[in-house]
């Protein structure tokens, strides 16, 4: 039994973490000092928790819970999101001192319930633990300090999660129906053999709803915009980066459901992977606000992730998993550059970016080489990442598809050099003075850039560990 | 012997890519500092690449100065440079522009630090596609070189710098968004899981439609950087508002790239598609070469008057890679070495008048040659290369090109021969018009080039007229490559 429950200690882990910001809660006086070395602290000891766990294999509570690669991978890209977000919290100024221990406490729990959702190998598993960290999300969102334009943010999140996870139920009962069980390992055995009847697919793509909500995909994307301008700077990072690769995900574990050969479902991703880049990328290029333009592009990039996904092969799914991680860093490099430029927690107008190649040369660098990492310019990562994702649609043979999502990724390109624009060539009106940069900041700014450069340029350590998970799933 | 497996090729990229982070370490304000590294780190390469050019061994041919690495397992990738006789002089001309490049930016005081930086990233990308013979490595390399542009022009550009450098950026990365998908599907069609090139250009390794269908997408991608009619409109306004050794670089080497990946890319891999499609790919490179003339005739800025002859001559580097022989690939190659070096000078010496003057429009100037006999001289040389005089490099080029155009294509090589006489009477009205003349005398007073900042005019001109003089040194080393490369087409 003892070794049984070593398999559960990432999650255990945030378990703790969650019980201690629930204890300093309860303290009267505020001290955000002490919250956010404890939760920079523990958050580290996460990294090396999920790092250590990362060859454990098992099944868990009869078989509802899978540990494998595919899973512990997630699990430390999770963890590994969750540090760096709190690395940026130094300057908290978006939510109020007294709410800081909640923030904290919420973070843990959601990325607790995202860890038991890569893991769950069951249909009520998932529902529960997508529900627990939506709900997180749910109360993150309105924590902001602010003029209501949260809360307005975080009824929108709420309504459009709710409808989302109302059709997934619905989903749910359809795949229920047709294969008389719960368990994924089962279904995977019954559902590619009944795959063509209108039922299996339908619930299928209706399950399928509740996690393109997570990641944020046409037409389940209504949401993005507002919450990541109407959430606090440090929770738009977290929304922006671990929940989407948990997102990514459970979509590859229900999509490997199918058994790679449903064309209903694949002419589905395609359409849906098709109109989100696209969408995503126009509207973008409209953006004044660079959270928003963030959001945008996001919802392109959760078109490119589908192109892995939908190619339903090893490689497809290795290419969407080294995508996620290409995503994580370039989204949180971009975030870092947010956070510090807006320190007071307010806003972030991409003008306001401007002069910053003189007010912190760091920074822009950083910022411009993420955005072109996330416009799939090499030597970043966010090229391999492309490349290879259109590399396994390619074997599969949709030439169509990879050439429209080059397209897409030259008008993205586009915006993203509005924002390299901003920042190095714009000069502000009145002169603002050196932006100052911490010790530890431009450590962890460095280690972004340079984990972006040389895992672009060596990608082959991190493919074999992307196709080694990608192995574990099917 | 150790020497001779010393990494030649390695050594001229990684002198780019220290010289980048040397310079990103060095602070700001040392900005005498950041030049002279520059120079030391372009002068290595340059020096290389000579050394390379002079050493490689005619009379073994094929590919010299291997170096393979193998870098991703899974998906066949190779760290693969060579040298070979197209690449050759490619890697020469760019050694020679970015040193020159480097010393005509000598006086540059606006943000040098980022300025060098950028231009090294920039070369390193350059270099790299020269030298690699792996498609993943082409495809980095390539993007590589290209988005430095957008900051080199955009901060340090004049004349609508902003709408240049983003028309440029979104045209050439556009260009990109073809060639991906084409590799790709070269990759996944050969069943060899490599992007080893000499791997991939074995015979019946494609069915000729996949070669003609990856052709199109290749030509078209890469023609886009090669200023092929009708995508070139980017590439006057992108040289216009670039700074001078941004100009220089750009419309001698990045040009080049273009064309040069036409070669490596699509032609290596694709030669049935080659042949399919060599009709279109002349009717473009004629109207290239006509369009080029008769446009560049009607402006009145110096800068759009080389932009436009840009055109017009990578037109006839097409229309050489158009008719399939022995001698029109010659011409073309000898033609993108001869014009990289014509037209740095061309963009260095307006670049100085410019810079004293202020004004790079035609009717403003006038009479220059009384003023700065020496700037001027450079000048006309580059422009009578131009041309196409004898005894300067690029008549050999053009001359071969037209040869082979005729003999093949007779009415497009006639139009374009006639294009030719155009494009030498708008030359000619320029330099009459800038250069002679009543001298405007509100430019008197300004100094003419003096002997240090003559030293990269120097260079370049010596070049035009060494292989002017002595067509052989280069198409020798070219021959050895083109002939067994034609002979061995299906």
């Amino acid at each position: 039994m003892m070794n049984l429950w070593t398999l559960f200690i990432p999650e255990l882990y945030c378990l703790l973490m969650a019980v201690v910001f629930f204890g300093l809660a309860m303290s009267a006086t505020p001290n955000p000092r002490r919250d956010y070395f404890a939760a920079l602290f523990m958050a580290g000891v996460g990294v090396v928790v999920a790092l250590a766990s990362v060859r454990l294999e098992g099944t868990l509570f009869f078989e509802a819970y899978r540990v494998d690669l595919f899973s512990q991978v997630f699990k430390v890209m999770l963890a590994m999101g969750f540090f760096l977000v709190v690395c940026l919290c130094t300057e908290l100024n978006g939510i109020e001192e007294r709410h800081h221990p909640e923030f904290y406490l919420f973070l843990s729990t959601c990325t607790l319930a995202m860890m038991l959702l890569v893991s769950s190998g069951e249909l009520l598993t998932i529902y529960v633990a997508l529900e627990l960290s939506s709900y997180s999300l749910y109360i993150l969102v309105p924590l902001r300090r602010g003029d209501g334009i949260d809360v307005e943010a975080g009824i929108k999140y709420l309504m459009v999660g709710a409808c989302a996870s109302a059709v997934m139920l619905f989903g749910l009962s359809y795949i229920f129906g047709v294969t008389h069980t719960t368990y994924l390992v089962e279904i995977i055995q019954v559902l590619p053999s009944v795959i063509g009847t209108p039922a299996a697919i339908v619930g299928l793509l209706l399950m399928l709803c509740g996690f393109f909500f997570k990641l944020a995909v046409f037409p389940f994307h209504f949401w993005a915009p507002d919450v990541y301008q109407g959430a606090a700077n440090q929770v738009t990072a977290y929304i922006a980066t671990a929940s989407k690769v948990a997102a990514v995900a459970i979509i590859m574990r229900v999509v490997a459901l199918s058994g790679g050969n449903s064309k209903y479902l694949v002419d589905v991703l395609v359409t849906l992977s098709i109109a989100s880049m696209t969408l995503g990328n126009l509207v973008a290029i409209v953006q004044k606000d660079m959270k928003r333009l963030l959001a945008y592009s996001s919802i392109s990039h959760a078109g490119y992730v589908l192109i892995g996904i939908l190619s339903m092969s090893a490689s497809g799914y290795a290419s969407a998993i080294f995508y996620a991680l290409a995503y994580l860093v370039m989204n949180l490099c971009c975030f870092l550059v947010v956070v510090k430029v807006a320190h007071d927690g307010s806003d972030l107008k991409i003008a306001q970016l401007a002069g910053l190649h003189r007010r912190s040369p760091l920074l822009a660098m950083a910022l411009m080489l993420a955005v072109f990492g996330l416009a799939g310019i090499p030597p970043t990562i966010g090229f391999t990442g492309k490349f290879l994702v259109f590399a396994a649609a390619m074997e599969k043979g949709y030439v169509t598809l990879v050439i429209i999502a080059m397209i897409n990724a030259t008008i993205s390109l586009y915006y993203y050099i509005l924002v390299v624009k901003a920042a190095y060539l714009m000069e502000s009106d009145e002169e603002l003075p050196v932006l100052p940069v911490s010790i530890p900041t431009k450590v962890l700014t460095v280690v972004l850039v340079t984990v972006m450069v040389v895992f672009g340029v060596f990608p082959h350590h991190l493919l074999e560990v992307a196709r080694a998970a990608a192995r574990a799933l099917m | 012997m150790e020497f001779a497996n010393f990494p030649y090729l390695s050594a001229i990229l990684f002198s780019c890519v220290v010289g980048l982070l040397v310079i990103l370490v060095i602070p700001a304000e040392r900005k005498m500092l950041i030049k002279w590294v520059s120079l030391v780190f372009s002068g290595i390469p340059m020096v290389l690449s000579i050394y390379l050019f002079f050493a490689y061994d005619k009379a073994q041919g094929g590919l010299q100065f291997v170096e393979k690495v193998l870098w991703v397992d899974s998906m066949g990738i190779y760290y693969f440079n060579a040298a070979d006789g197209f690449n050759l002089p490619m890697l020469m001309l760019t050694g020679i522009v970015l040193f020159t490049g480097v010393l005509t930016m000598w006086e540059l005081e606006l943000r040098v630090k980022e300025f060098f930086a950028f231009t090294f990233l920039l070369v390193a990308g350059v270099f790299g596609v020269f030298m690699s013979m792996d498609l993943f490595f082409i495809f980095v390399w390539y993007d590589v070189s290209l988005f430095p542009m957008y900051p080199l022009i955009a901060i340090w550009g004049s004349t609508r710098k902003e709408y240049g450098a983003m028309k440029l950026t979104i045209y050439l990365l556009a260009g990109s968004a073809l060639i991906l998908p084409a590799i790709l599907y070269l990759f996944v069609n050969s069943g060899l899981n490599t992007f080893d090139i000499v791997a991939l250009m074995q015979p019946g390794v494609f069915t000729p439609f996949q070669q003609k269908f990856a052709f199109i997408l290749l030509y078209l991608g890469f023609g886009i950087l090669a200023g092929v009619w009708p995508f070139h409109t980017w590439s006057p306004v992108g040289h216009v508002a670039a700074p001078t050794s941004v100009s220089m670089i750009h419309a001698g080497v990045l040009m080049k790239l273009g064309a040069f990946g036409v070669l490596r890319v699509a032609i290596f891999l694709c030669p049935e598609g080659w042949q399919y499609w060599a009709q279109l790919m002349a009717v473009l490179a004629t109207c290239g070469i006509v369009y080029g003339a008769f446009v560049g005739l009607a402006q009145t800025d110096l800068k759009y008057v080389i932009g436009y002859s840009s055109v017009s001559h990578m037109g006839i580097v097409g229309l050489g890679l158009a008719t399939v022989t022995v001698d029109g690939l010659n011409g073309a190659v000898f033609q993108m070495f001869a014009h990289g070096v014509m037209t740095a000078l061309l963009f260095s010496s307006v670049g100085y008048i410019y810079e004293k003057t202020h004004t790079k429009m035609i009717p403003e100037l006038g009479g220059m040659s009384k003023i700065m006999p020496v700037a001027s001289g450079y000048f006309i040389l580059a422009a009578l290369a131009g041309i196409g005089v004898p005894c300067l490099a690029s008549f050999w080029a053009e001359l071969l090109v037209f040869i082979a155009a005729f003999k093949t294509y007779p009415v497009r090589g006639a139009l374009a021969i006639c294009a030719l006489v155009v494009g030498a009477l708008f030359m000619l009205r320029v330099v009459q018009r800038t250069f002679y003349g009543e001298k405007n005398e509100q430019f008197a007073h300004l100094p003419d080039l003096t002997f240090g900042p003559g030293i990269p005019r120097m260079i370049l001109a010596a070049v035009i007229v060494l292989f002017g003089l002595f067509p052989s040194v280069m198409l020798d080393v070219i021959q050895v490559a083109s002939v067994p490369f034609i002979n061995g087409l299906p």
